[in-house]
């Protein structure tokens, strides 16, 4: 069927700004990374990309152990959260929201003032007669910023599926026979699997993508891709090496999400988010 | 004592819920192999005593017991009782045949057994061919099927049935009203249904227990619920009925409307105080001259099989079933025989059921009732 002439005059304005911010942008990435600086088409930007072999898996990696604690913590509280009375459950809720009233900023540099030499972490130890640990700028404080910041994009997906699995469900496996066990295998965990999806591309894309969090928490000693563009595009001035690491981190980011996409639309009766 | 064939006994069980009192010193016996029904308008406690049977209600007082052995804090996955939920809960993530093998898988069983009882199951319940259908495109008379299928797989020796045809159209709850009674017959379990559809009770039951306020009001065949009422509640719920005050003057003889009538009850004091219930269909019209009592007729609706009218006799409105027409303000007869009065003690009940006065002008009933207010 066409598109009547009110669908498409109510639709410009949205194609208008996917054009402008969002498919013209995207050409442009695509344009630098296969240009030089005087604008001659290259692959070199290509090719200089294996010097940064070791920041994409050193990214990834982080990223993977950051993503895995964030839904070791967040499936169980996702759950319990669900299943409290509806006030409990708004209460929870602004609890899980509150951090994110801050700015990502502030919220970084509190755990650096949690985490540093002087900080009070180390006071604290330093009181009890104890030798300060070394907490900054280790791979765990990195880590520690990404499940600390982005933890309610994981909490939230899989709380609203959860939430809305009925509870005649859980009743009814109940009924057939299912100990606890079995109940969260065979009906909740299949039920809230979109929601775990959605929440590891939620967290997984951001934290690969990171640049602020390994600056302030890694004490400039952990360089990830985000670093790795941010430094080319404000300090050199590589905008097309800078737009070719955007591009792989682009292809990567979209690959992950093919994959994690495989596991909620294969079988039938799968729910979509 | 295991001797009585009772397959699940409830002992004074109480159930509060917020300090509300839902079932209040409620005891029932089930025999095995019955169709039980337990009837009751809605907040009776008929689904909180089904609840309490399959494990998802502890109650605060009482026994449960199972075959005689006591079954109160047992799981509802280790009770040999399956429950068909009001609105299926079929799982949506399964077809049709992993939602029938649930209860096999969680016990492990091997595949072979799994397939071949499954196949069993979809013939018993008319659904073979759909192993791989998606449960959210069935209709709902397949997704019913669907649920039966998946509860009696595990050979319970009591299914529960939450209202289970509640959300079927009238036709189809018809047939499946014949299906579940031909599988109950089939399987030789028992059964205990949850209704508060008085015409499914009395076409579907062995025993009907009639509940009210978290009380059970009678239990029997639905022959006694019917033509021995207990109380003007229980004559009130099952079918119409006219209930008027009388005297029992003495054994076999009730005067009403100032005129002495025979009848089959007695047992009763000499000019005690009765509930007398005379159903619409047992009442003769006859002219005004050679009937027992006469009134002015107030209205007449048409119901295909019978014209339902309503009498006034001496500002008491009584309905009567016939098939001749009669027209609004015509005066007519009743004619009464013996055995179509059936005589009640006084209840709680008493004085609130049983009078059609309000019956043809609903709207003056609700005006009043505001008014009330």
């Amino acid at each position: 069927m066409k598109p009547s002439l009110l669908n498409r005059i109510i639709n410009a304005p949205y194609i208008l700004w996917s054009a402008i911010f969002i498919v013209i942008p995207l050409f442009i990435v695509v344009y630098y990374a296969f240009t030089d600086a005087n604008g001659a088409l290259t692959l070199h930007n290509i090719f200089e990309l294996k010097e940064y072999k070791h920041t994409f898996l050193i990214s990834i990696w982080y990223s993977v152990i950051a993503t895995v604690i964030t839904l070791i913590i967040s499936y169980p509280f996702a759950y319990i959260m669900s299943r409290k009375s509806v006030n409990k459950q708004q209460m929870m809720m602004m609890l899980v929201m509150l951090p994110m009233w801050m700015n990502l900023l502030i919220r970084t540099y509190s755990w650096m003032n949690i985490l540093e030499k002087t900080g009070i972490i180390n006071t604290l130890l330093g009181y009890m007669g104890l030798s300060p640990l070394k907490l900054i700028g280790t791979p765990g404080a990195v880590i520690l910023g990404m499940v600390y910041n982005y933890v309610p994009y994981m909490i939230l997906p899989i709380y609203s599926v959860m939430s809305k699995i009925e509870p005649s469900l859980l009743e009814a496996a109940e009924d057939l026979g299912s100990n606890g066990f079995m109940k969260l295998k065979k009906v909740i965990f299949p039920l809230s699997l979109p929601g775990v999806v959605s929440g590891i591309t939620m967290v997984f894309v951001p934290s690969v993508s990171t640049f602020y969090i390994s600056q302030k928490l890694g004490g400039g000693k952990i360089m990830l891709i985000g670093d790795a563009i941010e430094r080319q595009i404000q300090t050199s001035y590589n905008y097309n090496l800078g737009a070719s690491l955007s591009l792989i981190l682009m292809i990567l980011i979209l690959i992950s999400m093919a994959i994690m996409n495989r596991f909620t639309s294969s079988e039938d009766g799968g729910i979509i988010v | 004592m295991k001797e009585n064939n009772n397959i699940i006994e409830l002992k004074n069980i109480v159930v509060e819920f917020d300090g509300e009192r839902v079932l209040d010193n409620l005891s029932l016996a089930i025999k095995d192999k019955e169709f039980v029904t337990l009837l009751g308008p809605s907040g009776c406690g008929k689904t909180t005593t089904l609840r309490i049977i399959a494990g998802f209600i502890e109650p605060q007082a009482g026994d449960v017991l199972f075959l005689g052995d006591k079954i109160n804090g047992v799981p509802p996955y280790k009770r040999s009782v399956n429950t068909i939920f009001q609105r299926y809960a079929l799982f949506p993530h399964y077809n049709v045949f992993e939602n029938i093998a649930f209860g096999l898988r969680v016990k492990k069983t091997p595949e072979a057994e799994v397939k071949k009882q499954v196949s069993e199951m979809l013939k018993l319940v008319n659904l073979e061919g759909f192993e791989k259908r998606n449960v959210s495109k069935l209709s709902g008379g397949q997704q019913q099927r669907v649920a039966i299928a998946r509860a009696v797989i595990n050979k319970p020796k009591v299914l529960l049935l939450d209202e289970p045809l509640a959300a079927l159209d009238l036709k189809l709850r018809k047939d499946m009203q014949n299906e579940l009674k031909n599988i109950q017959k089939k399987l030789g379990i028992t059964f205990i249904f949850v209704t508060h559809d008085q015409e499914e009770a009395l076409s579907m039951s062995d025993t009907i227990v009639v509940m009210n306020e978290g009380k059970i009001q009678q239990i029997g065949t639905p022959q006694d619920i019917y033509n021995e009422p207990k109380n003007a509640f229980v004559a009130d719920f099952i079918g119409e009925s006219n209930i008027i005050d009388g005297v029992m003057v003495k054994d076999f003889v009730v005067k009403l409307d100032g005129r002495e009538f025979s009848c089959f009850d007695s047992g009763f004091e000499e000019n005690e105080e009765v509930d007398v219930v005379i159903r619409p269909e047992d009442v003769d019209i006859v002219p005004p001259m050679q009937g027992m009592l006469e009134g002015e007729v107030t209205s007449l609706t048409f119901k295909g099989v019978h014209y339902e009218i309503i009498v006034d006799i001496e500002g008491f409105k009584w309905m009567i079933q016939t098939t001749d027409e009669h027209k609004v303000g015509e005066t007519v007869g009743l004619y009464i025989e013996p055995d179509a009065i059936h005589i009640m003690k006084k209840s709680e009940y008493s004085g609130k059921y049983g009078d059609y006065s309000s019956y043809s002008d609903e709207i003056d009933m609700l005006n009043e009732l505001e008014e009330d207010e």
